[in-house]
Parts: structure tokens; C-alpha cells; sequence
């Protein structure tokens, strides 16, 4: 096997992109909704919104709406997915199955024939024929991306029946599923260059990305006569031999007194004074004569001196001409570049990595998030004045990005609390409630009696404190051998596995897979009663592993695939889904295969809050103003619910229940 | 004597445009359009041989047909190929003299078209870069430079110096509608440059103001130019290209050739074509 490191991962997963121009699917630019129907159902999707501190605020009075809308009708905790990932937990209410039914069991697969992970929910494959011409290739045929997630989504069985949809930013769904209803893609987005985002920097600051996080690039610049000269990189020139990276170069002036720069490329040209964020840049990547790819990005000017500083958000899709599919229709998406300009397209656009990697400081990552808050808060505006007929879905993502960065605020516990940021920072969690409160005022303004109202979350947060090294601890348990002992912590992707000796590994944030002899390459162990003998005497040491340092258990479930998932796809499955404590959460290293020394270290990154957990710690919200009969509902039983509503026939592999 | 010509040159466009300012701009685009076509025909009437003209096109028609007739000989065909080459030849040294006498006016045409269709207007809130260009010799770290606050913008950056390109630039932001006035204070002397904001659908708009000399006044007659002593060659500001949108569909750049350009030549040719019989023009 090649070694293949973390940058080389991300460009091989997605980065085809640019082949998909010229073969991106016809999709029609009419909208569908032509049914007027009796029964409305307005879905506000708060990502990661939780009950306890839902309830919380709402019993101190500083959520009226919340209080009004639970007194109205319900408010229950919503039962998540196993894990309680959005991919997998926004799957689950897609389709109302369980993992089983939609195959998303983690945010990243793995391949079993490589020990290589995989993104879980699309896949990007370039023209399947070329021909070369010189240095150029040429294809023959379009690549294609596909959706990976299985089962139909609700959205396209009220399509079968005549009801409009309008399903705004919904995790999961890129590309979006087939479909004439009204939907754009959201987290899983990837960015012009086919990753999760990739930001870029540019400093005469001495500076190196964390290992762990990635998640940009750092250029090293020197500013020379008051002129700082630049390449912001962009996807990879498929239509080139060795598949280049394309580049736009650019120019920064700075005045040898003020704090103040002015950017120059392509037609752009623009001036930010220190701390300033530019409005959407156009940036065309051009690959041969006839094609270019088209992608927008925001400027941050952090600093003009002593060092020079300026950041650049990871560059999206531009909405206005996607060379990726992100919408359908087609025109839905340049519908709203139309009407508001461009706007963040990438699945989750705050840049955490950023604040991760102290790019951007506490203070103007809540500045970026904020242009991503008014940007969704004025398209639903939108939404909602257009909605007469059918279902509104309508997704946030502030509520699970802010709670992810800054738990560390609320929880004095936590290794990363700082008081002096805590004064400054400790409301951000209750603030984005009171956004949503604010924003559910406005979805209960337009509700006649015949809409119903589901406010929910994919699943609520918890601290995470301490970080447990799975695979540290399935090699100290003797599951997993290394080839050299000393290199311990060095390698990603298992490049230090010794596979013939390993019994076990761990791929992703909650997933295990036992290395099982005809489905994995190198597998060690027999399928059937040897395997199942192992699976069942890991999940148990698992759950009764002890913290050292606490006494804890880091592991509360070591849920057994085949267990708890039912449907076509449960083969597919990992074989222990791994649920951590109250607390805990997998570690930085794990997931994509490395092996740390400890096996439960501190959590000291900015990343403090975090949801896969158990389902059971960490539950999401449900308010409805309707009362609810389910005594404990689950994401996949709001599935079958919006079916009941309009009156269709719920299918059979759906395993929710309506809980009206 | 330049900048006399030019204000009178300017106010004939003025008055052309006067009463199409609040409609879309294609109206007055057809409007010029079927002037220029006109004034096409005008030229070609009066200067170039008619007779000749139409004798020539006759003989290349003649020996097109040869072509078709006499396909089957090879002695023939290339016999009337080069006949229709010839008379080619002849047609268009026959256009040329008409051709020259309307390049001078067409390009002052163009220079006063480009006020019109080419750029935007600010909006209100939109931000810009204003640039004052110094002339050589001159360093914007030595000069004393000052813009004046205005009712119309917010200045929202402090100056911004480049050395290498001998520029100051600030980020202004539109505030209210209207023509206004920045002010520059420069060495003590007072100098001024026009900025529109939220103009009509058809507006003249000059993003250059020049400094006094025969070929930046004739390429920038949009005001009046800067006295020949100051140490600013230029005063810019960024406006955005203006669009001709076509039914929702916004004509693009071809080859680095405006919209409006490629649809003021598009139009003024198909105009000329049918208003030729009318006027009994050979072209």
C-alpha cells in the first residue's frame, strides 16, 4: 500500500470536480409544487440544538417563543441516531429508517480492501473516458458525483404524490437526491476543491497547522517594497497530465503607515482596512481555454503589522454558475444568487478549523459565523413568505457549529476553560438560542391552524473533555499489532499496522471494524463464531474500560451492528458502533488511523463541545404545536409523521412510527 | 480648445439622449443605432462610387454563377475564382475611401457611446476604490493629498499608498443619490471629480478624469481636464461594468469586446442592411 498522507486524501477523495463541468446532470429548472394542500408543515432543523439547555433558557424566561410553542403543543427529547453524527442522525429523518435502511453509519467509511478511508456520503469519480492530447486530457464522457445515502427521502414520496417541498440546506443530501421538489444541498457541501474546507494563509508569522485538525493550508509570504505577492490554489486540473493544481495569483499593496491593503487579481480589486471582512469574491480557476471553474470566497485582512496576515475562507461553490450539483432545480440555487447575491454553499461554513488551528481568533470566527447567520436568516425570511402549500424544511447550522467552539465557555471543568475568555464569550451558546428564538417567532407568525410546526434537532451536546484513542487502546488490549513498536503515534492511515496480527480497528468517529479474513484484505479473523465471539468480548471490555485519570468509563454502549440496525445495508455496517460517556468523545488521531501513545488524553483543543456520544446522552429537541402521543419519538418517526399528515401511505421500510 | 470640443461633442449626446434617460437603456441603444446606421449610409452614398460599387457586386454575382455552371471545368472554375477575387479586391478598395472618412467620427461616437453604456452607476451602500494616479517623478508619500468629506460618500479607508504604481487609493461608500463632487486637496490646489450614484437607467457616467493634453482629452472627454502643471495625472473611480440583459439573459464579453459594443455594431450593420433600399444606398 502507498503512503498516502491527510492533504493527498482530501484531493484524491473529491477532486474531480472540475471534470463535472462539462458533464454535470440536466437537471430542469422548473420548480415542482402544483398541489394546493389542506395540511401545511413548516420543519425548522436546529443542528445539535439541546433539551437541557433548551429547557433551561426556557424556564428562565429567555425564550418566550420556545415556551410558547412547547405550551401550545409539546416539547419532548427527540431520540437520535446510533452514532449521533449528522450525516447519520439527518439520514435517519430522511427516510425513517435507521442506518440500516440508508447505509450512512459515520461521516467517514472505509475502503476494506485499502485500510483507506472514505467520505461517507458522496462520491466524486472523474470521466470514466479520456483521451490525451500532449499534456491535455480530455474527456470523452462527464465524471459524476453520487449521493451515497439508500432509501428514498420523504421529500421525493410527496413528490410522487403532488405535494411541494421546499427542503432548505439539509444535511446529507449532496448531491441532492433526484428530485423536481425544491432543495439545496448543505452539510457535505464539499468546496471548490472537493474537501470539507480547506482556508488558506497568508503570514510572515512563523506558523504551522495542528496535525490532528488540518483542515487549511499556511503559505509563508514576505512583503517586499509594500507589496506581498501570492498563489490561492484551486481544484486540481483534471483536464492536465499529473492533474496540477490550478492557481490564481494575487497581489496585496499595503501603505507603509496605515493599517489598510488593497487585494488585486483576475477583475477583482478591493480595500480592507486591519480586521476587516470582505464582501463574496468571484474567482474563475481556468483549466484549458474553453473551461473554467467558478468559486467564491471572503477575504479577512487579520493583520498589516508587525506581520502580515490575511485569511481566505475555504473558496465555495458560487451558487450563481455551481459546477458542482447543489440544488435542485438547477435554478433554484442561482434563483437565490439572483435575489441575494452570493452566499456560503460549502456544507458547514464556519470555519472551525480556522479557530481550531488560532487563524482566526474566538472573536472573528463569531464575526464569520454571523455572515452565515444573516445570510440564512434572510432566506428564510424568504422561504416562509413563499410557503402556501406542502412542506417547508428549513436547517440552521449555528446552533451545532457555536456549541462545538464554545463549550469550553460554559463548562468549567472543561481543560480548555479560560475565565477571562468566559466573561467575554460565556453567552454565545444561550445568544444563538435566543437567534433561534427569535427565528421560531417569525415561523409561529406564519402557522395558520392547519400547518403543523416541528421544531427539532438531530441530536443535543455534551462536553468533551477527554479524548479516547481507540485504536491506542485496541493495540494495548491486544486487538491491533504494530510493524515497528517505537513509531507509535507517527503514522496516519495505519501505515505502522502489522494486519496479519491485527484483530481490530477503528475508521471514523464512533465506528470499529473487526479485520475480518474475505471482506478485508489482509483480514486475520474467521467470519461467523470466531468473529462474533470477538466482536461481543471487545464491545464488552469497551464499556468496562476505566479512565485512569478519572476513574470514568470513557465507553457507556458498544452497540453490536447487527444489533441494533435493520435493513438491506446492516452487512455494510461497522461492527461495533462505539457510543462514548458523558464527557468523552473518540480522540484527533483515531479517526483517520492513527495510533497515539495515551489511550485517554485531554481535549485541549477550541473543539469542546461534541455529540458522538451515546444516543442516550445526548438526545435532541422536539417541539410541535401538536401534542405529541409518542412517549419517547425518534428522528426516523418524524419521517412517517409528515406522511400521516398528508394523508399517504407510510412504506414499509420505514421503521418509525407517527407520533401524532 | 480640446476641452471645448469635447463639451459640445458631449452635448449633442446629451441631447440625444435626453428624453430615453429613464427608459431602458436598449431603447437608446436602437435610438443611436439607427443613426449611426444612417450616417453609414450617409457617408456611403456621398463618398464612395456608387456605380462602381454596384458594377463589381454584379460581376462577382456573375461569376458565382460561372462557378455553379461550369463546376465540371477545371480551366473555368479557377478562371472565375480568380475573377471573384479580383472584383473582391475592388470592392473593397471601393468601401476603403468611405471607411477612412468614417473612422475619425466613429471613434469620437465610441468614446461618448462608452460614458453611456458602459458602466453601472453606484447604489447607494455599494463600496468603490477611488485612485488618484500621480505623474512621474512624484512620490504619494511625499505628496499632501487630502479628499474632503462629501454628503454623497463615506470615506472608509485612510489613504492607501503605492509607491510602485505612484496611486493613492481610498474605499469610498455611496450614500445618497445624485452627481456629487469629491473635492481633493492637493499641494493647497483644489481639484474636483464627478461621481455618480443611482443614476437613471441611462446615465453618463465618467470614471476618468484626465490632466490637460491632447490624446487623454480625446480618449477621456468626460470632464473637464486638470490644469498641465498638476502633479495628478488621473483621478479614477471603479464602477462595474454595465450589463445589456437581453430577455434575463445578460450578453456576455466577447474577446475582451463589451456587450454593449458588440450590440451597438450588431445592431448598427443589420440597420444599415435594411435601411440601404430606402435610401437607395449600394453598400
Amino acid at each position: 500500500m502507498n503512503h498516502i498522507d491527510r492533504r493527498e486524501f482530501i484531493k484524491l477523495g473529491l477532486a474531480a470536480g472540475s471534470l463535472l463541468t462539462l458533464g454535470s446532470p440536466g437537471l430542469t429548472t422548473k420548480a415542482f409544487g402544483k398541489r394546493e394542500t389542506p395540511q401545511k408543515v413548516l420543519i425548522l432543523g436546529l443542528d445539535g440544538m439541546d433539551p437541557r439547555l433548551l429547557q433551561l433558557w426556557m424556564k428562565e424566561g429567555k425564550l418566550p417563543y420556545f415556551q410558547r410553542l412547547a405550551r401550545q403543543g409539546d416539547f419532548l427529547p427527540l431520540r437520535t441516531s446510533i452514532p449521533p453524527q449528522s450525516p447519520v442522525a439527518w439520514s435517519n429523518f430522511a427516510t425513517g429508517t435507521n442506518p440500516g435502511g440508508h447505509a450512512i453509519f459515520d461521516f467517514i467509511h472505509r475502503d476494506p480492501e485499502r485500510y483507506f478511508p472514505v467520505f461517507s456520503a458522496s462520491e466524486t469519480t472523474g470521466a470514466k473516458k479520456t483521451v490525451r492530447v500532449g499534456k491535455l486530457i480530455l474527456p470523452l464522457s462527464g465524471g459524476e458525483v453520487k449521493n451515497m445515502r439508500k432509501g428514498r427521502a420523504f421529500w421525493q414520496i410527496l413528490e410522487d404524490h403532488d405535494i411541494p417541498a421546499t427542503v432548505f440546506k439539509i444535511p446529507a443530501n449532496y448531491p441532492p437526491s433526484s428530485t423536481k421538489q425544491r432543495t439545496i444541498s448543505g452539510m457535505g457541501t464539499p468546496d471548490i476543491l472537493g474537501s470539507y474546507g480547506i482556508f488558506n494563509y497568508y503570514t510572515t508569522e512563523a506558523k504551522e497547522l495542528k496535525e490532528d485538525i488540518g483542515g487549511g493550508r499556511i503559505h509563508p509570504v514576505n512583503v517586499i517594497a509594500n507589496r506581498v505577492e501570492a498563489k490561492l490554489l484551486g481544484p486540481v486540473n483534471a483536464f492536465k497530465k499529473d492533474r496540477p493544481e490550478s492557481a490564481i495569483e494575487f497581489k496585496v499593496f499595503v501603505d507603509p503607515v496605515n493599517p489598510v491593503a488593497k487585494i488585486s487579481f483576475q477583475d477583482n480589486e478591493f480595500i480592507l482596512k486591519e480586521g476587516e471582512w470582505s464582501s463574496w469574491k468571484r474567482i474563475h480557476f481556468r483549466m484549458i481555454p474553453t473551461q473554467s471553474v467558478n468559486g467564491i470566497c471572503v477575504f479577512y485582512l487579520k493583520q498589516v503589522r508587525p506581520n502580515f496576515k490575511l485569511y481566505i475562507s475555504p473558496i465555495n461553490i458560487d451558487p450563481g454558475r455551481a459546477v458542482l450539483p447543489i440544488s435542485t432545480p438547477k435554478g433554484y440555487s442561482e434563483e437565490l444568487e439572483k435575489r441575494f447575491g452570493p452566499f456560503f454553499t460549502k456544507g458547514l461554513p464556519a470555519d472551525t478549523k480556522a479557530l481550531d488551528n488560532d487563524v482566526l481568533d474566538d472573536g472573528e470566527f463569531l464575526e464569520q459565523d454571523d455572515l452565515v447567520l444573516r445570510e440564512r436568516l434572510e432566506m428564510f425570511d424568504y422561504e416562509l413568505a413563499r410557503f402556501s402549500s406542502g412542506l417547508l424544511f428549513y436547517y440552521v447550522s449555528s446552533t451545532d457549529q457555536r456549541q462545538h467552539m464554545f463549550w469550553r465557555f460554559i463548562d468549567k471543568e472543561h481543560p480548555s476553560y479560560d475565565p477571562a475568555l468566559a466573561k467575554k464569550y460565556g453567552n454565545t451558546i444561550e445568544n444563538i438560542y435566543k437567534e433561534m428564538d427569535k427565528l421560531l417567532a417569525k415561523a409561529m407568525e406564519k402557522v395558520d391552524k392547519d400547518t403543523v410546526l416541528i421544531v427539532m434537532s438531530d441530536h443535543g451536546f455534551s462536553p468533551f473533555r477527554r479524548s479516547f484513542n481507540l485504536n491506542t487502546w485496541l493495540k494495548e488490549s491486544g486487538y491491533h499489532t504494530l510493524i515497528t513498536p517505537w513509531k507509535q503515534g507517527r503514522e496516519d492511515l495505519f501505515m505502522n499496522t502489522n494486519w496479519s496480527r491485527t484483530k481490530a480497528y477503528s475508521f471514523g468517529l464512533n465506528s470499529l471494524y473487526i479485520n475480518q479474513k474475505g471482506r478485508e484484505a489482509e483480514g486475520a479473523v474467521n467470519p461467523g463464531p470466531e468473529k462474533e465471539a470477538l466482536v461481543r468480548e471487545i464491545a464488552y471490555k469497551l464499556e468496562n474500560f476505566r479512565d485512569p485519570k478519572t476513574g470514568g468509563r470513557p465507553v457507556l454502549r458498544a452497540f453490536v451492528a447487527k444489533d441494533v440496525y435493520q435493513g438491506p445495508y446492516v452487512e455494510e455496517a461497522p461492527d461495533i458502533i462505539v457510543g462514548y460517556n458523558h464527557g468523552y468523545r473518540t480522540s484527533w488521531a483515531a479517526p483517520l488511523g492513527r495510533i497515539s501513545k495515551e489511550i485517554v488524553e485531554d481535549n485541549t483543543e477550541k473543539w469542546s463541545g461534541d455529540h458522538c456520544m451515546a444516543p442516550e446522552v445526548i438526545p435532541g429537541i422536539l417541539l410541535t404545536n401538536r401534542k405529541i402521543k409518542a412517549k419517547s419519538p425518534a428522528l426516523y418517526d418524524l419521517t412517517p409523521t409528515i406522511l400521516k399528515i398528508f394523508g399517504i401511505e407510510i412504506p414499509k421500510e420505514m421503521v418509525g412510527k407517527p407520533i401524532f | 480648445m480640446m476641452w471645448i470640443f469635447n463639451s459640445v461633442f458631449g452635448k449633442i449626446f446629451d441631447f440625444i439622449f435626453f428624453l430615453f434617460r429613464n427608459m431602458n437603456p436598449w431603447i437608446g441603444m436602437i435610438l443611436i443605432s439607427v443613426l449611426t446606421a444612417l450616417l453609414m449610409l450617409f457617408v456611403f452614398r456621398f463618398t464612395s462610387n456608387q456605380e462602381g460599387i454596384k458594377r463589381v457586386k454584379n460581376k462577382i454575382k456573375a461569376h458565382l454563377l460561372e462557378l455553379r455552371l461550369f463546376k465540371d471545368s477545371m480551366s473555368l472554375s479557377f478562371k472565375a475564382q480568380g475573377n471573384i477575387l479580383r472584383y473582391n479586391l475592388r470592392y473593397i478598395s471601393y468601401s476603403t475611401k468611405p471607411m477612412l472618412v468614417m473612422i475619425i467620427p466613429l471613434i469620437l461616437i465610441l468614446i461618448q457611446l462608452n460614458f453611456w453604456f458602459g458602466y453601472e452607476a453606484l447604489t447607494p451602500g455599494q463600496e468603490t476604490i477611488l485612485k488618484v494616479k500621480l505623474e512621474e517623478g512624484h512620490n504619494p508619500l511625499d505628496i499632501d493629498v487630502a479628499l474632503e468629506p462629501s454628503s454623497g460618500f463615506d470615506i472608509q479607508t485612510p489613504p492607501l499608498r503605492i509607491e510602485e504604481g505612484r496611486e493613492i487609493n481610498w474605499r469610498l461608500q455611496a450614500r445618497e443619490k445624485g452627481v456629487h463632487d469629491l473635492t481633493f486637496i492637493v499641494n493647497g490646489q483644489r481639484l474636483t471629480k464627478k461621481v455618480a450614484v443611482a443614476q437613471r437607467p441611462l446615465s453618463k457616467i465618467s470614471p476618468l478624469k484626465v490632466k490637460r493634453n491632447f490624446i487623454n482629452e480625446l480618449i477621456n472627454p468626460g470632464e473637464s481636464p486638470f490644469p498641465a502643471d498638476s502633479p495628478i495625472k488621473a483621478i479614477e473611480v471603479k464602477y462595474q461594468a454595465k450589463n445589456m440583459n437581453l430577455f434575463g439573459w445578460n450578453i456576455p464579453w466577447l474577446l475582451g469586446i463589451p456587450p454593449w459594443l458588440i450590440v451597438y455594431f450588431a445592431l448598427s450593420i443589420i440597420l444599415g442592411f435594411v435601411l440601404k433600399g430606402i435610401f437607395k444606398v449600394e453598400i
